[in-house]
């Protein structure tokens, strides 16, 4: 599935070159435009790489009105402005295409980024119709994804110049985490999230809108949701649990799940840490969280031995997930005041 | 061949500065927890610092300690890498 969309500026978004207008810059390309609009509307991102001055960048997005969650404007290489591109928006290679009317352009993204999706001007108009443009479910939070991504620069460039602790800096920017009971209308962003999270997620199969229903009226589960914003902008639900309840046995997590855009913000490390502490409250003895053990999703265990759960050496779930668990005896993680939890302060 | 340890540390605190764009972390002393208190690496940070840690030493924390005790301190962390940095596994 296609995440991000990276356009050339000459003779591809723009209908001509444009230094070579420069008091009136060539118009956007009609086609194309209609096709970044409906793929930006679906929830993908879409950037910029091309040989020009910044300006180009600014004037591209007033003309078209599109919000562009990044732009690499200068003379080396396009591979290297697609690598920058996927790594400053945190996105693997296959989930980005790349469209420019050059030959050469494309052939060296091609070599040096074999993951990405390269094409033509010509193939792009036809992109919207393609299945790998064509996200299974569109949710509020996905159809406002280019305007996060741009809330996120602005984050990123007040962390640069901030000196303080991670946390100090969560708080300095007014950072507030709600985690709350999943309601019913909650359920398509749940779905989206067990499908596109990967860094933060401990790993569980994908789960169809119909299984999460299902799941919110059995009895024994307990669905939570996570939702995030700061100063900056309202990133809306960004994170997931499942509970297992085993009355006051140990609290058995089977899904954890949470957007990239929430890495470094705290979101996990809240989820966590609010679990160690209900389970504790309602009288269980440990809390168990089965994680896939892979080079993905290396910040999931992170927060998970940050936590204090550890990896049973051999111990695996049923569907072969590595076991991280810890007991709720003695000193549980601390919960930041900017973080709201079901039923009040924990 | 191993790398000295005192070496790795060095290397390390200033990766920990730019990952975490503390500068004063480029001169915290060996025994300084990387995880809770000290330093207070999150995941972001956590998993930067160990991509940088793959890139320049060779040396894959991640897939080699499932618990990452490694991280425990920095002293930890750097006995770790240099006893596999330039080793062929």
């Amino acid at each position: 599935m296609i995440k991000c969309v990276v356009w050339d500026i000459d003779n591809t978004l723009l209908d001509g070159v444009f230094l070579e207008s420069p008091d009136q810059p060539p118009p956007p390309d009609a086609g194309l435009l209609a096709a970044a609009r409906e793929l930006s509307d679906r929830g993908i991102l879409q950037a910029l790489a091309s040989r020009n001055p910044p300006e180009a960048a600014r004037y591209v997005q007033q003309a078209t009105g599109l919000q562009f969650a990044a732009a690499e404007l200068g003379w080396d290489s396009k591979a290297d402005a697609v690598g920058r591109i996927a790594a400053s928006l945190d996105i693997a290679a296959d989930a980005i295409a790349f469209v420019d009317d050059d030959m050469l352009e494309r052939a060296e993204v091609a070599a040096a980024l074999p993951d990405v999706l390269v094409l033509t001007p010509e193939d792009a108009v036809q992109a919207p119709d393609w299945p790998d443009f064509s996200p299974p479910v569109l949710t509020q939070e996905g159809r406002r994804r280019g305007e996060m991504y741009q809330a996120r620069l602005r984050r990123q460039a007040e962390a640069a110049s901030f000196g303080g602790s991670r946390e100090e800096f969560l708080r300095h920017v007014g950072t507030r985490i709600s985690i709350a009971a999943a309601r019913p209308q909650d359920v398509p962003r749940l779905h989206e999230l067990s499908v596109r999270t990967h860094q933060l997620n401990s790993g569980g199969a994908a789960l169809s809108e119909d299984d999460l229903s299902a799941l919110l009226l059995a009895g024994g589960h307990q669905v939570v949701t996570v939702a995030l914003a700061d100063n900056f902008g309202d990133d809306g639900l960004v994170g997931g649990v499942i509970i297992e309840r085993n009355g006051p046995g140990p609290w058995r997590v089977p899904v954890v799940m949470v957007s990239c855009r929430a890495l470094g913000r705290g979101v996990l490390d809240a989820l966590l840490a609010w679990m160690c502490r209900a389970a504790a409250a309602s009288g269980a003895s440990s809390l168990a969280v089965p994680c896939l053990v892979n080079a993905r999703n290396v910040p999931m265990r992170l927060a998970l031995t940050t936590a204090g759960l550890r990896a049973d050496q051999g111990e695996l779930s049923a569907d072969g997930r590595t076991v991280f668990s810890r007991s709720l005896d003695g000193p549980l993680p601390a919960l930041p005041a900017f973080v709201s939890v079901p039923g009040g302060p924990a | 061949m191993t790398m000295p340890a005192g070496a790795v540390a060095d290397r390390l605190r200033l990766m920990l500065a730019e990952v975490t764009g503390r500068p004063e972390f480029a001169s915290v002393p060996d025994e300084t927890a990387l995880l809770h208190g000290g330093v207070g690496l999150d995941s972001l940070a956590g998993t930067l610092l160990l991509r940088r840690i793959q890139r320049e030493f060779g040396v894959d924390v991640a897939a080699e300690d499932m618990n990452l005790d490694a991280l425990e301190t920095l002293a930890t962390l750097a006995a770790f890498v240099a006893e596999r940095a330039g080793t062929v596994s």
